[in-house]
């Protein structure tokens, strides 16, 4: 029950904010907080899984060219768009991942790094359907009972998308199958002989990410109603991988952390130092991987460590 | 063997071949219900193997190993630990940067039934098995003794407090067979007394327990019976007493030139 008023006031807190903003500053709100999203579903696979894979924006583009062909080119109902967007999006990632379950490190990433790659080719080549490099605009959400869901009332709609991959995540990750994934990552073989199906679980950890990111995909299409290739660019999965190891590989809090500073940086500091912006973000990376290695939130664990361990003595035994 | 029931687990002509090295040679043996058995012989005489075969590890060329009359030879290693047969590793094995408590509910993988959904949906099935798993988490910590480390990081463990972790962790998975794979190895005299002491506690429980060893000091005391290798053969299978004095293993051991396990070679 408490949890259920949590959540919720995270909802409407969350949603809020939108209103009180200008459209500029809405559009960078409503596109962090799909960042965050990203980040929160990618460190399970990366930070979590262990497993090394570049797929995870390609899925986000999946998600949101699914929605936007099945309902706008296609001309399905909504909600037969979204379900067969997501239907679509695990199907693919199904069949990058039975395959691929036996590659680790380096040739999973060269393997979801193609297929990445090769999406963005298949999107620039898709004629009228993908509408090539151009894209796919003029489309739109129908009215929910009367209110546009553009600009800040489309607010909560990325919002809940955010809470329930967090809810998702968080729930497995508190699970025995939580625990299997990172006895997966850290050893196969003693998973294994625990009774792990090595293989098995980072199929569905891949898939489960994957649909993910292409709920969060699906979200996206409608902050501006217009998708094109660029967008989903090989460039932005290395910016959520940066995201994760700054805030703290493995760490939920982290992943949250480390989106919202890195994706607020470019536009704090672009007033600042105008076009070497990208500098300042380079050396913020740098510094954070060579002197903290636990990533931003390693530093606050120490805290809080420091303030127990300073609080121990005083207490009576 | 134990009275005239079948017996738990029933191996029975398994052989595995490296290329022309024939490593494990038309074995067979059998381990009852609570019965401790040990397996020897010298180095290279295919004990290892025999372990991985039973573990799943590797697979067999040729036999069966039953386990209540089912075969699972050739199984891989989580469907071998499904079964009910967890082991132990010579090289400590634990899962760093979690603890000690983390590290065991690890082991209890198999017992946890309840599928990803109500994982999701937060079934009070889940909670119902989380939280037994976590009360029979600490009663195992209790078991070995290392109840003061429940909270502590892996990494901090000595080396032999590391083996008493993964002893309780194959334990956590509610095996019917537990496979200690050199548990003595680079133990002090003192945890090896502890260790002896715990493995005596499993099988009364009823957890038959299959050792591979080569300190004689630690196995001959624990082993209510000794299955002995040499060139991948079954040379002698018998009470600790026996083997000791048996002629082939003298032999086998102190490699004695002129009766190369003469006389024995009917026994593979």
């Amino acid at each position: 029950m408490r949890n259920a008023v949590c959540w919720g006031g995270a909802l409407v807190c969350l949603s809020a904010i939108g209103f009180a903003m200008s459209s500029y500053h809405l559009e960078l709100y409503q596109k962090l907080l799909l960042v965050a999203t990203l980040a929160v579903g990618f460190n399970f696979l990366f930070g979590i899984s262990g497993q090394i894979a570049f797929s995870h924006i390609a899925f986000y583009g999946i998600g949101a060219y699914a929605v936007v062909i099945l309902t706008f080119k296609l001309g399905l109902p909504l909600a037969v768009g979204i379900v067969g967007g997501i239907a679509v999006s695990a199907l693919l990632a199904a069949m990058v991942a039975i395959p691929t379950t036996r590659l680790e490190g380096f040739y999973l990433a060269l393997v979801t790094l193609a297929f990445a790659q090769l999406l963005l080719v298949a999107l620039g080549a898709g004629g009228e359907l993908t509408g090539e490099d151009e894209g796919i605009s003029g489309y739109g959400l129908p009215d929910f009972f009367d209110i546009p869901l553009t600009g800040a009332a489309y607010t909560p709609v990325i919002v809940f998308v955010l809470l329930m991959t967090l809810a998702v995540i968080l729930r497995l990750d508190n699970s025995y199958f939580g625990r299997a994934c990172r006895a997966v990552r850290d050893n196969p073989t003693a998973a294994s002989a625990m009774g792990i199906d090595v293989a098995r679980t980072k199929v569905i950890v891949f898939v489960l990410t994957s649909t993910l990111a292409a709920i969060a995909g699906m979200a996206y299409a409608f902050v501006n109603n217009f998708i094109s290739p660029p967008i989903f660019e090989l460039d932005r999965i290395f910016e959520l991988l940066f995201m994760i190891i700054i805030g703290g590989t493995g760490r939920h809090a982290g992943a949250i952390l480390g989106a919202v500073l890195l994706y607020s940086i470019q536009f704090l500091v672009e007033p600042l130092v105008g076009k070497f912006h990208p500098l300042i973000y380079g050396f913020v990376v740098v510094l954070v991987i060579l002197f903290l290695p636990k990533g931003l939130i390693g530093v606050w664990d120490d805290i809080v460590a420091r303030r127990r361990r300073a609080a121990a003595p005083g207490k009576p035994s | 063997m134990t009275g005239g029931a079948a017996p738990l687990l029933q191996v029975d002509g398994l052989t595995r071949r490296f290329g022309g090295l024939v490593a494990v040679d038309d074995l067979s043996f059998e381990l009852g219900a609570g019965e401790i058995l040990g397996l020897i012989g010298p180095n290279g005489a295919g004990k290892s193997t025999t372990f991985n075969l039973v573990a799943g590890a590797l697979a067999p060329n040729a036999g069966t190993i039953r386990l209540e009359g089912r075969d699972l030879a050739g199984l891989r290693p989580h469907r071998i630990a499904a079964r009910g047969i967890m082991r132990t590793f010579q090289h400590n094995m634990a899962f760093e940067g979690m603890t000690v408590s983390e590290n065991i509910l690890i082991g209890r993988h198999t017992r946890m039934r309840h599928g990803l959904f109500s994982v999701l949906a937060g079934t009070s099935g889940a909670r119902t098995a989380e939280t037994a798993a976590v009360a029979r988490a600490a009663e195992l910590i209790e078991f070995v003794g290392l109840g003061d480390w429940a909270d502590a990081d892996v990494g901090t463990l000595s080396f032999g407090q590391g083996r008493l972790l993964e002893t309780a962790r194959a334990l956590a998975g509610e095996p019917r067979i537990v496979l200690f794979d050199e548990p003595a190895a680079g133990l002090t005299p003192a945890e090896c007394d502890r260790l002896s002491d715990i493995i005596k506690g499993i099988a009364g429980r009823g957890i038959s327990v299959l050792l591979i060893e080569h300190d004689m000091r630690f196995l001959m005391p624990l082993a209510e019976r000794v299955v002995v290798l040499n060139f991948g053969a079954k040379i002698a299978d018998g009470a600790p007493a026996e083997i000791e004095r048996d002629p082939a293993v003298v032999a086998a051991y102190l490699g004695d030139p002129s009766g190369r396990i003469a006389g024995t070679a009917g026994d593979a």
